[in-house]
């Protein structure tokens, strides 16, 4: 498989299944490793760069730990072909604007993902739609073990697996489950989840991670720590919050169609309206018609959407999208008109 | 006045020397006074003003700011600028200083998940009593003490031949 056959079509991770899916996006793991007998990558020179690289690129191609297994090198990939990867969280943005020998491996699904270089030598990453931890760490741990028999991973008794930050150390584990949090955020309640998520030693991020923008009412709630507690803790820590938050969001839907349903129903439909018609529609405010219009197909105003239709719009109406999808460069005027006939098309529009 | 070292010369440069907390005025010519201030010692250079700026921030880099890695090369007041660490020897070579870093971010320094199948028999085992330990912990809190004496029983038949400690 090669990128350009990704532009059209998405991961399995945003077909809108799993539990508690109207609310839920997606499930993530990503485990950091590095090879011991090699320093960290901010030491590293260029040959053990590469010998890093070569390393672990043949090992996970050699393995049997997905099906179809895809491997771009980044060090000589355009950057609309590293755009895409970010936004398609197949890659994270420091690999995207990282240098030297680095690259990333994944399957067709796009639920498996394992980047070379990247902050550690290796992160590996599994992503599922709606609320399964339980099934990716399963699936993370195998990979793990599967790598682990041919590579020797940097480890201490005291400390875990030893990862370039120190904030990685002891599991190498981040878990991260992205919410679609409209009415929490337009009944002002969004900061209450923050502050309660903060008391159990979460936090939250924007949709892309660590430090980006909170856009399209979506969130990732992820752990802090990642030393002390075992695997299985820090999962179950995650279980046991996200329930609640879900719920609570659902009593600020429901407070929300008691309390002022024509105004609710009248910003739904407007941006319904916005998506089918609109003739040029920006980067931001397609996250946010999209997300009014994802909590109209929840609370039953609009019935002739998919939900896998929508989490796709969210991906494919991203610049890096667009511009493989048209096969060119693009300035930000030219992909406000290419969105809104994308969304136009993809929705049945006017 | 004439020079108190050469005493020829016109004292036209004037110093203040304080020894003991003795103060003592100096008078030299412009000769003279050049090999003297020679001996002074000498300011401090930018790198030690900040190393003892950072030293009255925080203790435990005083104490880790001479250390470097003699595997990677990187010292302490690197990481300590940049974040990130250049070997997996960093984590014992700079053990005083990360140690209350890393208790702070992940409130606690003690390993307890999983651990590669090629780590060795004795590390398993290490790991695996300081799970069972902390769940013995638990136990207790809970009163659940008839997990609490299946607990202490594992524990007592691991650790016989198991060296305990760092």
């Amino acid at each position: 498989m090669e990128i350009k056959d990704l532009s059209d079509k998405t991961g399995e991770w945003l077909r809108g299944t799993g539990k508690e899916s109207d609310i839920v996006i997606s499930s993530r793991i990503r485990l950091a490793r590095n090879i011991a007998g090699f320093p960290f990558l901010s030491r590293s020179n260029l040959k053990q760069r590469k010998e890093i690289e070569s390393l672990l690129r043949k090992t996970i191609v050699e393995s049997d730990i997905t099906k179809d297994i895809s491997y771009v090198n980044l060090n000589n990939a355009t950057p609309v072909d590293k755009l895409l990867l970010v936004e398609r969280h197949l890659i994270s943005k420091e690999h995207a604007e990282g240098e030297g020998d680095r690259g990333v491996a994944f399957g067709k699904s796009e639920t498996i993902s394992l980047m070379i270089n990247e902050e550690d030598h290796l992160r590996v990453q599994v992503i599922r739609s709606g609320f399964e931890l339980k099934n990716t760490w399963e699936t993370t741990d195998e990979i793990d073990n599967i790598l682990g028999e041919s590579l020797n991973f940097a480890f201490s008794a005291r400390f875990g697996y030893l990862t370039a930050c120190p904030t990685n150390v002891g599991t190498g584990m981040r878990v991260s489950v992205m919410v679609h949090l409209p009415a929490l955020g337009m009944t002002k309640h969004i900061e209450k989840v923050f502050n309660a998520v903060g008391k159990l030693g979460l936090v939250v991020r924007g949709l892309y991670g660590e430090g980006t923008k909170v856009s399209g009412d979506l969130y990732q709630i992820s752990n802090q720590f990642a030393l002390g507690k075992s695997e299985k803790e820090i999962i179950s820590i995650i279980e046991s919050v996200i329930p609640r938050i879900t719920s609570y969001e659902r009593m600020a839907r429901k407070a929300l169609v008691l309390e002022s349903k024509d105004q609710l129903e009248d910003r739904v439909w407007r941006s319904y309206g916005m998506l089918k018609a609109a003739r040029m529609i920006t980067s931001e405010e397609i996250l946010q018609l999209l997300s009014q219009v994802r909590m109209g197909v929840n609370i039953g105003l609009i019935d002739d959407i998919e939900m896998q239709t929508l989490n796709e719009l969210f991906v494919l109406t991203l610049p890096g999208h667009l511009q493989k999808l048209q096969g060119c460069e693009l300035d930000s005027t030219q992909r406000n008109i290419i969105r809104a006939s994308y969304v136009r098309k993809r929705l049945d529009g006017l | 006045m004439k020079c108190e070292s050469c005493n020829k010369k016109l004292a036209t440069v004037h110093l203040t020397e304080i020894v003991d907390n003795e103060k003592k005025e100096r008078h030299f010519c412009e000769d003279c006074a050049q090999n003297v201030t020679n001996h002074f010692p000498k300011a401090p250079s930018p790198s030690d003003i900040l190393t003892s700026l950072i030293n009255q921030v925080s203790p435990e880099i005083r104490e880790m700011s001479k250390t470097t890695c003699p595997v990677c090369g990187l010292s302490y007041l690197e990481f300590r600028s940049q974040g990130r660490l250049g070997c997996p020897m960093d984590y014992n070579v700079f053990k005083k200083g990360l140690l209350p870093l890393i208790e702070r971010m992940h409130g606690s320094s003690q390993h307890v998940g999983k651990v590669p199948a090629n780590a060795g028999v004795e590390i398993i085992k290490k790991n695996e009593l300081i799970q069972l330990r902390k769940e013995l912990n638990e136990a207790v809190e809970k009163e659940d003490y008839e997990k609490a004496a299946e607990l202490r029983d594992k524990i007592y038949e691991l650790s016989g031949n198991v060296e305990d400690g760092d």
